[in-house]
């Protein structure tokens, strides 16, 4: 067995603990040593509730000359300028999603990553959920017929109980559900259907830069052709949360509840018909995509594997993300506009 | 200087009148608006906006003089748990009194006169009963210390509105599924008053309680004005679902015949306790009682450690998203005491002393009112 790879997690909020954290201890090619947190008390209780014997440190400069890999769970602001020190400092990174709040800044980091011979791995973990590549063999073996267009509607009442309260902050943050699920939904959308050649964004943000719901419409030109497509993001509704990909012969839908099956709705002689397909897998094969994410990063670093979500990726999903920023129009609210329009006059 | 350049601070901002309160300050031109955020992940609908969120609760008294800052206007729509809403007023009345608010709106309720109000009092001079229920007598005891302040000086004004609607409300957001469920009957026939306030209208007394000097120290019921039944409001949005099945109806005998064959108090309270459990206000409430969340949260993360099916099960049963509705057998539903005693009221408050002093006049009609919400239930998914 090769020597573990030392690793340390930058930032012990909500997504270190739930999903970050775990998939280290599960993975034996890694050690954890140490945890990285602005706040040294928020770092120590992660370790005492976990029983960890790693380090605490409060200054992630601190750790470069004692690690070969980080996780960058820090909040969305400090993405790309610690992932950038870190690859300076050659340190493979695996950054949490937004690489970075400019696609500039994403694009210096996968620059930098090249240039210095280091892993820069973003996460996006749906890409390692079982439907993502179910839908793109579906795809492939042409299942669907001549497809026509999608139907991606993600969202609920926002219950992320961050640390450190940073998703609500435009300096922190960034932007709102676009940038922090939609980059998700961009990025399976961009690696199914190719590049976004026209788009159409519509958003509810009334000057603060943190919207909670996006309607976009999309152009893609890939591989299958165009396709053009539809998705909705809400932090404030429930919506359907599935995505339906139509074609000539059937239609696939990804529900979000299910990530490891996609349903094939089709005709089947004169009756509707609904098949389940889903990965036929040994038991014990993990299921969680967060430890396949890591896997994925770990067998980067061996030269093994190649990071599924790279920089590049991620600055072309940010700049998709730009044009809709810069191009889009208010979502008509009208039930909202009501008490402008004849409010009381003072 | 018009009350729009002042400082507003805005309690409850993350709810339902709290978030239009916010968005109608922010569309009448209003710069510095502050909004108190118990909850902070409930704040994406006003994150939108560009106000300043200030973390605190209404029982952290350094909080709150965080989050008035230089304020001059503060607008009291936080709720609080039990005897945390009269404490939660006294704290936030200090602080305004502290800071030199120059305005204090009181966001009370007309259910100061309990669930089902009795005739003798449709005016404000009614005497507050004890209602025996803990909402509305906390509620009663909120607005008593409200108006204490008002006679040491702070200028307060109390509304009392009376089931407000509109979209984000509960009343719309709980029937709707409710009715897909075959989880309401009307009651007699669905003819108890119910006393609708569309929100912008409230919203409007809220900005004339702020302009109006007639109004200070002084209590106003705020409805629409109108007089619509439960029948009417129920049946508008059955409408909305336009499956055309005529609604069951039961009879308030009926209702009272049903409850006195239950169990006794055993199976009775485990029959509430899990109806109590179902709804998801209960489960939030659950989650600020520090041991509560703490077991909760140490599930969600333990969860981390499932595939990602079985997590979002569990995550979805540890209620931190909405479970889905629980489908009923019951061809009439029984509804619980609570709807029972909210929807056979007779009265009508008067809204005569809030269109005398503060010049209140109701500008969304009924069916204005219910057409937005219509088409806001059919933009968030409800319909």
């Amino acid at each position: 067995m090769t020597t573990p790879i030392r690793i340390a997690v930058l930032g012990c909020g909500t997504i270190t603990k739930g999903e970050h954290l775990p998939a280290i201890l599960r993975n034996p090619h890694v050690e954890l040593v140490a945890l990285v947190d602005a706040s040294e008390e928020r770092a120590a209780a992660l370790i005492r509730s976990t029983g960890l014997k790693c380090r605490v440190r409060t200054d992630y400069r601190s750790i470069w000359d004692d690690v070969n890999a980080v996780v960058n769970a820090l909040p969305n602001h400090l993405h790309a300028s610690v992932t950038l020190e870190a690859i300076e400092a050659g340190v493979h990174v695996l950054c949490e999603k937004p690489l970075a709040i400019r696609s500039e800044d994403a694009r210096t980091c996968a620059a930098a990553a090249d240039r210095k011979g280091v892993i820069l791995a973003v996460g996006m973990n749906r890409r390692f959920q079982d439907n993502h590549q179910l839908l793109r063999a579906v795809l492939d073996e042409g299942s669907l017929g001549a497809v026509s267009g999608y139907d991606w509607q993600m969202g609920g009442p926002f219950d992320w109980n961050s640390a450190s309260g940073f998703y609500f902050s435009k300096a922190q943050a960034g932007g709102g559900v676009l940038l922090d699920y939609g980059v998700h939904l961009l990025d399976s959308l961009v690696d199914w259907f190719g590049p976004v050649a026209d788009l159409h964004s519509e958003d509810d943000d009334w000057g603060s830069g943190i919207e909670s719901n996006v309607r976009l419409t999309l152009e893609h030109s890939g591989a299958y052709g165009t396709i053009r497509g539809q998705v909705r993001l809400s932090r404030t509704y429930a919506l359907a949360n599935r995505l339906l990909v139509h074609g000539s012969d059937a239609q696939a839908e990804l529900r979000l509840e299910s990530p490891q099956s996609v349903l094939l709705h089709r005709e089947l002689g004169s009756q509707a018909v609904i098949e389940t397909l889903a990965i036929a897998r040994s038991a014990g094969v993990s299921g969680s995509s967060f430890d396949r994410q890591l896997s994925n990063f770990v067998r980067s670093i061996q030269r093994l594997e190649k990071p599924l979500a790279d920089g590049s990726q991620a600055a072309y999903v940010l700049e998709v993300i730009e044009r809709c920023y810069a191009g889009r129009t208010r979502l008509p609210e009208p039930w909202s506009e009501i008490g402008a329009a004849t409010g009381v006059q003072a | 200087m018009s009350w729009r350049d002042k400082t507003v601070l805005i309690t409850g901002a993350t709810g339902f009148i709290g978030g239009r309160v916010c968005e109608r300050l922010f569309q009448a031109g209003v710069k510095n608006v502050r909004a108190l955020v118990h909850t902070p992940h409930r704040a994406a609908r006003i994150a939108r906006l560009p106000i300043e969120l200030c973390p605190g609760s209404l029982l952290d008294r350094a909080s709150l003089r965080a989050a008035l800052g230089k304020s001059q206007i503060v607008i009291h729509c936080g709720l609080g748990i039990g005897r945390g809403i009269v404490d939660g007023t006294r704290n936030l009345l200090e602080a305004s009194q502290a800071a030199g608010v120059e305005r204090f709106v009181h966001i009370s309720t007309a259910a100061v006169y309990g669930l089902t109000p009795k005739p003798g009092s449709e005016t404000e001079d009614a005497p507050l009963p004890h209602t025996g229920e803990p909402y509305c007598d906390n509620k009663g005891r909120a607005e008593r210390v409200v108006l204490n302040f008002g006679r040491r000086g702070l200028p307060v004004v109390i509304l009392r509105p009376s089931i407000v609607y509109g979209p984000y409300s509960a009343w719309s957001t709980r029937l709707i599924p409710d009715l897909k469920e075959g989880r309401v009957s009307l009651i007699d026939g669905g003819k108890g008053s119910c006393n609708i306030t569309y929100v912008d209208n409230l919203i409007d007394a809220v900005f004339l309680s702020i302009e109006n000097q007639q109004a200070l120290g002084q209590a106003f019921f705020i409805t629409d004005g109108e007089t619509i039944t439960w029948g009417d409001f129920i049946q508008a949005h059955a409408n909305m679902l336009g499956n055309g099945r005529p609604l069951p109806n039961l009879s308030l005998q009926e209702i009272r015949d049903h409850y006195s064959r239950q169990p006794g108090m055993v199976t009775g309270s485990l029959k509430a306790t899990r109806d109590a459990l179902r709804s998801r206000e209960f489960r939030q409430m659950l989650l600020r009682i520090p041991a509560t969340k703490k077991v909760l949260d140490g599930l969600w993360h333990w969860s981390a450690s499932l595939d990602d099916k079985s997590r979002a099960r569990l995550r979805s049963q540890v209620g931190i998203r909405p479970s889905p509705p629980i489908a009923s057998n019951h061809t009439r539903w029984i509804p619980d005491a609570e709807t029972v005693a909210t929807q056979t009221t007779s009265i009508f408050f008067s809204i005569e002393k809030a269109r005398r002093l503060l010049g209140y006049k109701p500008r969304i009609p009924f069916a204005q009112g219910i057409a937005l919400v219509e088409q806001w239930l059919r933009f968030g998914n409800y319909l």
